[in-house]
């Protein structure tokens, strides 16, 4: 712009100075105060580049509930301990002779009376199918290999592959505790009954009678 | 007319004119109007020195030491005057006044402030009404919490915190907590595990000590039709009946705290902003409750006190802050803050904690190993309205 204030101002210089002016304001002006991300996305990516960590822990919340680490593919979190909730657990405080024994004798109040198998059709799932009478402490996969009562996880995880890929990521199964490290997710159990997997209707927690006057 | 001269009336459909029956300019840009005379005597006689803002108060005489019952009379005529004998709407538009009479009005409202200035720091009043007056004094001239430091920060939660005890007896914790560095919050909402039982929405009204009167919420829950898409204009947020119902999906709505939010442009105090962890907050005492943001926000995301909010006493959430659920007031505008009093030391806010299907997913979106980012990168995820650019920081899924 220089060679434009050498010479004599005429008034076409001048339309060009003022011209320049403003587009190199425009040009300026457009520029995004603070934020110079196009997206969220965008925004995200970039920043969580630098992530060091944070001093936010939800450890505290998490309560007074016996909690195991797990490793489940690549995420290690915490579940809550099982056993120690199992109204019965060990079983074989009274599973201490064949089933068909336990069965005929006569005068010992029933065990196991109100459980009904409500999960997958008979054709599918029965007893045996998680459970073994000569492994009557824990639980028995596909296979016949032992599942701790603890990683009951890993018997639904046979059939519920895309049910157990989302747990396993956090996408299903509430968390306990905060938002924040360290992670520590329900497990199947703590919201599903095995025994009677799906939930229940009721009634809404609440009905709003503002609403329906003001909508009047 | 009811044979009262006007000076100014709103008087927008009448075709009568306006008469000034008792012969007064209307306006009176002479400034001098008879009619008014007696009671800008009476007001400039007595409360003293009014006069010389206006410029040409002729009464001159102005006394410079008040009685009390003077000051008491003065002040009552300044601030109703002939008001006292009309109500509602007539006693703010059916009013005579003219330049001098404003400006008068205006220095007496002036004293009466100053008398309540004194009596704050007078040696009879007592100390609850000091401390309370003192109190009230420095909370109407804070300035904008954004633009606050730390210790001033410090120092309104603590007024507010003192002011509640004074009040009611009670003592509330209030927090100022900073949102922290790395953390940007978002959310996931999964529509597949969502079945309309509103336990979310319970949860954030006594979290957040909304209005039992008018029933504020902040989320609402819509029952959607299945095969209809997101059709909000048949959806029902208001349903009672049980649920999930036959043939319905549900999907919540609320704040989506969006990362470009056309609610804290529209503005005008700048009352609402977002915060450096992506929270959308208000400024509840800068906030003058023009509503511009709730018309700008197309989330329906807002809510507006139209009355004094009211909580009851055993049910106040007593723990606060300041941007939060601390307890609002008529004429401001309050909205879901994802729980701030929980989310800043690392609790999820109360909707995540209540949803007993576990549809509702909080965390760190800057964390690469946070289940919020997990879901982002794993799931089909999208937004509302995402072709309005607003980006908001809340995602919707499905199994």
């Amino acid at each position: 712009m220089e060679f434009l204030l050498d010479k004599k101002m005429s008034n076409k210089n001048y339309i060009i100075i003022i011209a320049t002016v403003f587009l190199s304001m425009s040009i300026f002006s457009c520029k995004h105060h603070g934020d110079e991300y196009h997206s969220i996305t965008d925004k995200i990516e970039a920043e969580s580049k630098n992530y060091h960590g944070t001093s936010i822990s939800s450890e505290a919340y998490l309560g007074d509930e016996k909690m195991i680490e797990v490793t489940v593919g690549e995420e290690t979190f915490l579940i809550p301990e099982r056993k120690s909730q199992i109204k019965s657990y060990a079983c074989t405080e009274c599973h201490s002779k064949p089933l068909n024994e336990l069965q005929s004798t006569q005068g010992i109040k029933k065990a196991h009376w109100d459980i009904t198998l409500n999960h997958a059709d008979q054709n599918t799932m029965n007893c045996i199918t998680c459970h073994n009478e000569k492994e009557i402490d824990n639980l028995t996969s596909l296979t016949g290999t032992t599942i701790d009562f603890n990683k009951s996880y890993q018997l639904c995880a046979q059939c519920h592959t895309k049910q157990a890929d989302d747990w396993e990521g956090g996408a299903h199964g509430k968390r306990i505790g905060g938002w924040a490290p360290p992670r520590a997710s329900m497990t199947c159990v703590n919201c599903h009954n095995p025994h009677k997997p799906h939930f229940e209707s009721k009634w809404p927690a609440r009905f709003n009678t503002q609403k329906i006057k003001e909508r009047k | 007319m009811g044979g009262i001269g006007k000076y100014f009336k709103l008087n927008l459909n009448s075709t009568t004119k306006q008469k000034s029956s008792n012969g007064c300019g209307c306006g009176s840009t002479s400034g001098g109007c008879n009619s008014n005379t007696k009671e800008v005597v009476a007001v400039t006689s007595s409360s003293c020195g009014c006069g010389n803002p206006s410029g040409g108060c002729n009464s001159g005489a102005s006394k410079e030491e008040l009685n009390e019952k003077e000051f008491f009379k003065a002040a009552v005529d300044a601030s109703i005057g002939d008001e006292r004998t009309k109500d509602g709407f007539d006693q703010v538009f059916d009013v005579k006044m003219d330049r001098r009479s404003a400006f008068k009005k205006l220095t007496a409202s002036l004293l009466i402030g100053a008398g309540a200035v004194s009596s704050c720091t007078s040696v009879i009043a007592g100390d609850d009404t000091k401390e309370k007056a003192q109190i009230d004094w420095e909370e109407q001239f804070k300035g904008n919490y954004k633009l606050m430091s730390d210790d001033e920060k410090t120092g309104t939660v603590d007024r507010l915190v003192r002011s509640y005890q004074l009040r009611t007896g009670k003592t509330i914790s209030m927090s100022s907590k900073n949102a922290e560095e790395d953390v940007l919050f978002g959310y996931a909402f999964n529509i597949s595990k969502c079945r309309g039982y509103m336990d979310c929405v319970t949860a954030c009204v006594e979290e957040n000590n909304q209005d039992r009167n008018s029933q504020m919420q902040y989320i609402r829950i819509h029952e959607m039709k299945d095969g209809k898409g997101f059709n909000f204009n048949e959806a029902d947020d208001n349903y009672y009946h049980e649920v999930p119902a036959e043939g319905h999906f549900y999907m919540g709505t609320q704040c989506f705290h969006c990362d470009n939010p056309p609610c804290v442009d529209v503005c005008p105090v700048q009352a609402t902003w977002r915060e450096d962890d992506g929270l959308v907050v208000i400024d509840y005492d800068w906030c003058v409750g023009c509503r511009y943001c709730m018309a700008a926000c197309p989330y329906d995301g807002r809510r507006f006190n139209w009355s004094k909010p009211t909580v009851p006493e055993e049910e106040v959430n007593k723990n606060q802050h300041y941007l939060g659920n601390r307890m609002r007031k008529k004429g401001v505008m309050e909205k879901c803050t994802f729980c701030v009093q929980r989310s800043r030391v690392g609790k999820n806010p109360a909707c995540v904690e209540a949803c007993p299907t576990g549809a509702r997913i909080f965390g760190n979106l800057l964390d690469p190993d946070s289940t919020i980012r997990w879901v982002l990168e794993n799931k089909k995820v999208f937004r509302l309205k995402e072709d309005l650019g607003t980006e908001p920081k809340f995602w919707y899924f499905m199994d």
